[in-house]
């Protein structure tokens, strides 16, 4: 109870707003003494550690407590003394059903706002023909959601506005009915089955990966992600990758190629992702050491890397770089690779350019790349390979 | 006030020992996810199959512990019928039987790593398992024993016959899901051990 | 806890008047080892809470660092040392964070502050139980409960600072401590604190199903519980089925990380250089388990929360809660199919994808029963005389943030959408708004609702109310942004957006979020003020403050052991009674027997019970003719 009194005491709650109008104002210009501080690299940081900053924001929240607890005692004062004249006292049901309604409306409008002002600001339509098919998918499902949500959220919040509380009224006993209840549970199965129909059959036609008859066959890619990037390896002129194997990595073969298997020997590396318009791709997809994923959010590709389990996701870019450039109106634009699962400290920076290109433009690229097949692992091979003619013979020497 | 509290009580006997079915679930479901992990974990690839034979300690002990649970049902029926010499005596045996299960799991352990050289860090992960799921069934031995041991303890301190009785319910019932679950494992291995 | 024995000393003395059949009351048996259910959850309830505020300051850490990433805040490095070198918290730790928020959330907070403190509370108060099952388990649970949550926290006082894998700790970054610092010490120390979470959860869980199908009062049969004890009973069915499974999963992981078996692991190169032991593991097999769990655990959250709001707005819209049948069958609905949706986590990881289209049929069923338990609370308040408690205030943000972030899961069930979406913030903010934003607010309504009953006196409604608006107003902009940010394809736990060119846009919707979450992390303190104050000076509260029905409110305002001073009150009808038409009160208590109140009976109260039936006709006949007569 002494607490009580203590606040309520009037001497102390002004001594109290003198000593923080003093304090914030001298606080504020140690702030704005403290921030021109920063800005010059010659700051003295043990010094200033920012808890002035701090403060200054603390005495902010506290003055915001002030003010709330004093209109809080001027509403008690003033209900105090409508019933002392014998007024209704202020009606919260009254005051909370026009609050709802309120934000109904302004949330209506930042809905609105948000749609028209971040709406715009999402990826560019599909640059991959199976992207094309989800980004339908997605349109239709962002039309039903959003008459269902805009619907239920005007009805929450008319409800709520339309029978607030009224001491002269009772609720309308209602415990169930059968029929409307059969209607809304049937309803949105129905749609629910559209969705899961139209849904499985898009997704059986992305991860059906089978090359179709007659179809020329996908340029085969390899893509591994390490901690904390990725590596690219194209097939040279054989179009077959050389196997690998985790236990030949080392310094110098970073992705284990296994340098016996011939298909190795033209296999390229590449520090860009260049892809030929209109050819459908086979990416390969491996890790090393943990889960990656990769994801190409404008192409509508995402798959992830796991160690132990090679993956591959087939798909076929449409738009190339230089024209969605133009379309974007953005000449710096670039399709990007991202590892979108969590891998470690530096997961947020590991990326890929892709670029997509014409033919002829792939073609003069993919014949400027070098191989894996390095001169100084041929030697490595080489010196490899008389060790191990040497080994029988001490072999036959120790028996 | 105090005798109905009393009263009241003794009916809590029964919703205790619902308890205890409801953990027998929690620890089914617990397996239940060890040996779907161990079916995802073999069906990934051919080579991840078990390939070996199973000790033939495991089949000794199967008999033992189905030998533990007749004992233990004697046990309990002696407790129903009163004859508490007899009902010690069995439980005496049931103890004994879970410990003789408990070495004879221990020693198949020994026979895998000295004899066939399996190990429990293996590259083959369905080796491991064996280790895994009687690992983790010898911890419920271990507790089933404890169970046991609190039963028999209690008996010779002649409590009252509901909570004898109750005791008695409580660790039969446990003891019995441990050898089922046994038996669950083993032929499950036994299914999988090609 | 000891400030708390100053004011209820009164209390602990009246027990003893009423003939304690169990040891002394002493301090430690009341306030600390009790084994009241009532105290427990109030333990419950206050180590979530405390809890619940930790994580919050864990999250504005680090929206603080998405919102400046450039900046150096050297108050941070004062604060948080080694973790933030030169006021810029390091990428390491920033992961850390995002984990531990995660896992406190979910677990902490959501799971055991939520169904801990509303399931040992009402479920022998609403069902007319003395106590529960085994109030020793139930003590115990809340220990493990208090040990893994210093155990959690401890974490940080590592020297490579706690867990940082994600709150869903996949393989092989979890188990591999040279894969990231918060994979050593730390992760350990993640495993010890949730197997410990996790037996708690057992331990508590038992104890529920068990006094719900064995301990109910005299005529409360199951279709006359509340729904708050409905969904705290599936809830608890849900935890005591799928928490083993996330113990089998830990189990195998800790063998991975100390035995050197290869459960998980497979082909690992690390650094570049270091070729790893492990062969033929398979990190998908992880996933399985976990998110086996994983998905159950989402409808732990959600389904208390369901409960308490379907409860708070019966009651205060003054109606009954419209279908109460096609409530639990839709509550039950979905504790079965959760068990089966669990792949929708995986559809990009690799799995087959014949799988993929099977668990994306099973996931978008699980919509329908959702949808008409949407339905029901707006048919619930067409037609009320709604009072605008705080509770109440609480409940229908719980239903807004459920409809808007339900229907984003219409696009992430879907396989096909989830390729472009999944690990975006699009699904942040799914989660955010429907498990957590939604499970928070019913978690505030229940404990403005039931707080007369847990303290014995009300909270200050008006705060109730500024605390509401805040909450409410900050959470729509903290999440809403972020759908956009994910239809941009901004993956989630990324430490800086400035490394991409095509994330720059949204560095300064980034502030603005980080700004909206302080607001709203600064109207918690209205609330934490305003629950302190009120239990030492709030106004004393009556027996039954909001007119309900249901049996809690027959219990004295002042807690004793075994909870009615006499015999326990018998049921005799549903608890949602209110404004029916004939009725003297607007509220029928479930202890009325229907013989009193013959002008209120409807036919359909007579179900199956035809003696009550031609009872009933008989008296309306004599009233029918009495009226003929005048």
């Amino acid at each position: 109870m002494g607490f009580k009194n203590l606040i309520n005491s009037k001497k102390i709650l002004s001594l109290l707003a003198v000593f923080m109008l003093l304090g914030t104002s001298m606080l504020f210009a140690q702030g704005t003494e403290s921030a021109g501080a920063t800005a010059s690299p010659a700051a003295d940081a043990v010094k200033d550690n920012g808890l002035a900053t701090a403060g200054y924001y603390i005495l902010l929240f506290l003055i915001v407590c002030f003010v709330i607890g004093i209109v809080g005692k001027i509403l008690r004062v003033f209900d105090l003394t409508q019933q002392i004249q014998g007024k209704e006292p202020i009606n919260w049901n009254n005051v909370m059903g026009i609050c709802c309604l309120i934000f109904l409306i302004a949330g209506a409008y930042g809905a609105y706002w948000e749609f028209t002002v971040h709406g715009s600001m999402i990826l560019p339509g599909a640059a991959s023909e199976h992207g094309v098919k989800i980004d339908e998918m997605f349109w239709t499902t962002t039309v039903l959601t959003m008459i269902v949500f805009v619907i239920t959220q005007i009805l929450l919040f008319t409800f709520l506005f339309r029978y607030r509380y009224n001491a002269k009224r009772r609720g309308h006993f209602l415990p169930h009915n059968n029929t409307i209840e059969k209607v809304w549970t049937i309803a949105p199965a129905i749609v629910l089955t559209v969705l899961v129909i139209f849904g499985f059959f898009t997704w059986q036609k992305i991860t059906d990966n089978v090359d179709a008859k007659g179809e020329p066959a996908s340029i085969n890619i390899d893509i591994t992600g390490h901690q904390f990037a990725w590596e690219l390896r194209y097939p040279g002129k054989d179009a077959r990758l050389g196997a690998t194997n985790y236990k030949l990595v080392s310094g110098i073969n970073k992705l284990g190629i296994n340098f016996k298997d011939k298909y190795s020997y033209d296999d390229l590396q590449a520090d860009t992702m260049y892809l030929p318009v209109r050819k459908s791709v086979r990416l390969n997809i491996h890790a090393q050491d943990v889960i990656h994923s990769v994801y190409m959010p404008h192409f509508r590709v995402q798959l992830n890397a796991v160690p132990g389990l090679p993956v591959f996701f087939k798909f076929k870019p449409t738009i190339t770089t230089a024209e969605m450039r133009t379309k974007l109106d953005k000449p710096n634009f670039e399709y990007e690779i991202l590892c979108n699962k969590i891998c470690g400290g530096s997961h947020y920076n590991m990326k890929k350019i892709v670029r997509v290109v014409t033919e002829a433009e792939y073609q003069a690229w993919l014949s400027q790349q070098k191989p894996y097949l390095t001169d100084g692992i041929k030697k490595d091979l080489k010196f490899a390979a008389e060790k191990k003619e040497v080994q029988p013979n001490r072999l036959a020497l120790n028996n | 006030m105090m005798a109905k509290i009393q009263q009241e009580d003794r009916l809590n006997l029964a919703p205790k020992k619902f308890n205890m079915w409801i953990f027998i679930f929690t620890s089914f479901m617990f397996f239940a996810a060890l040996t779907s992990g161990f079916i995802v974990y073999a069906g990934g690839s051919s080579a991840h199959g078990m390939n070996m034979k199973l000790p033939d300690a495991f089949m000794y002990s199967t008999a033992v512990i189905i030998l533990s649970s007749i004992t233990m049902f004697l046990a309990s029926q002696a407790a129903r019928r009163l004859q508490f010499a007899k009902q010690r005596l069995f439980l005496w045996l049931t103890i004994f039987l879970g410990i003789a299960f408990f070495a004879i799991q221990l020693y198949a352990w020994y026979y895998l790593v000295t004899k066939m050289g399996v190990y429990f860090s293996n590259p083959n992960a369905s080796q491991s398992f064996i280790y895994v799921f009687t690992g983790m069934h010898l911890l419920h031995i271990f507790a089933g024993l404890l169970l046991l041991a609190n039963t028999l303890w209690r008996s010779y301190r002649s409590i009252e016959q509901v909570k004898n009785l109750y005791s008695m319910q409580m660790s039969s019932i446990f003891w019995h899901f441990v050898d089922i679950i046994w038996i669950y494992l083993y032929v499950f291995l036994l299914l999988n051990q090609q | 806890m000891s400030t708390l024995s100053v004011q209820d000393h009164g209390v602990a003395h009246h027990e003893d008047d009423h003939g304690q059949h169990h040891h002394k009351a002493t301090f430690l048996n009341t306030y600390i080892f009790s084994q009241d259910h009532k105290m427990i959850a109030k333990q419950f309830l206050i180590t979530g809470m405390t809890m619940a505020f930790i994580a919050m300051i864990l999250s504005i850490l680090f929206r603080i660092q998405l919102a400046y990433p450039d900046k150096a805040f050297p108050l941070m490095e004062t604060l948080l040392g080694r973790f933030a070198p030169g006021g810029r918290l390091d990428s390491n730790f920033y992961l850390a964070l995002v984990t531990i928020h995660g896992t406190i959330m979910v677990f902490f907070v959501l799971t055991a502050g939520l169904s801990g403190t509303f399931a040992n509370l009402l479920i022998p108060l609403q069902l007319g139980v003395r106590d529960m099952a085994s109030p020793f388990m139930n003590m115990l649970s809340y220990w493990f409960f208090f040990i893994a949550s210093v155990i959690m926290l401890s974490s940080f006082l590592v020297q490579k600072g706690p867990a940082s894998g994600g709150w869903t700790i996949y393989p092989p970054l979890s188990a591999l401590p040279k894969a990231m610092p918060g994979s050593g010490m730390g992760m350990t120390l993640w495993l010890i604190s949730m197997v410990l979470f996790i037996a708690s959860q057992l331990m508590a869980g038992i104890n529920y199903v068990s006094t719900i199908l064995n301990m109910r009062t005299k005529g409360m049969d199951l279709w006359k519980m509340p729904l708050s004890v409905w969904a705290l009973f599936l809830t608890a069915i849900l935890g005591v089925l799928s928490f083993p499974v996330l113990v089998a999963g830990v189990v195998l992981l800790v063998f991975d990380r100390s035995f050197g078996t290869s459960f998980y692991l497979s082909e690992i190169v690390l650094n570049g250089t270091q070729i790893q032991p492990y062969e033929g593991g398979s990190p998908i097999l992880f996933q399985h388990l976990f998110w086996f769990l994983g998905h159950p655990e989402v409808y732990i959250v959600i389904m208390p929360a369901m409960g308490i709001s379907s409860e708070v707005m019966s009651v205060n819209s003054r109606k009954p809660i419209f279908g109460y049948h096609a409530m639990v069958y839709s509550l039950i609905g979905i504790t079965v199919l959760s068990f089966i949706v669990w792949g929708h986590h995986m559809f990009v990881t690799g799995m087959n994808p014949f799988l993929g289209g099977v668990f994306m049929i099973t996931t978008l069923i699980i919509a329908v029963p959702s949808a008409v338990k949407t339905f029901n609370w707006l048919a619930t308040l067409w037609r009320g005389n709604i009072r605008f408690t705080s509770a109440m205030l609480f409940a229908i943000g719980m239903v807004s943030f459920f409809i808007s972030g339900g229907l984003t899961g219409i696009f992430l069930g879907n396989a096909a959408l989830d390729i472009n979406l999944h690990d975006t913030y699009f699904v942040v903010a799914h989660f955010h708004l429907v498990m957590g934003s939604a499970a928070i607010f019913g978690m505030l309504a229940g404990v403005y609702h039931w707080f007369p009953k847990m303290f014995g006196r009300m909270m200050n409604e008006r705060l109730g109310y500024l605390h509401f608006w805040l909450t409410f107003i900050g959470a729509y902009l903290v999440f809403f942004p972020m759908h956009f940010m994910g239809l941009d394809g901004v993956p989630r736990r990324y430490y800086a957006f400035t490394e991409f060119e095509s994330m720059k846009q949204w560095l300064s919707v980034n502030t603005f979020i980080t700004w909206a979450a302080i607001m709203s992390g600064v109207a918690q303190l209205a609330f934490l003020y305003n629950f302190i104050t009120s239990i030492f000076w709030g106004k004393k509260a009556p027996q039954n403050p909001w007119e309900a029905n249901t049996l809690e409110w027959t219990t004295p305002v002042e807690h004793l052991h075994g909870n009615w001073p006499g015999e326990i009150p018998t049921v005799y009808r549903w608890p949602y009674d209110y404004s029916k038409p004939g009725a003297e009160h607007d509220f029928i208590p479930q202890t009325v027997p229907l013989s009193q109140t013959m002008s209120s009976n409807l036919p359909h109260d007579f179900e199956d019970n035809p003696v009550g039936l031609e009872e009933h006709t008989k008296w309306a006949n004599t009233q029918k003719s009495n009226e003929e007569v005048k």
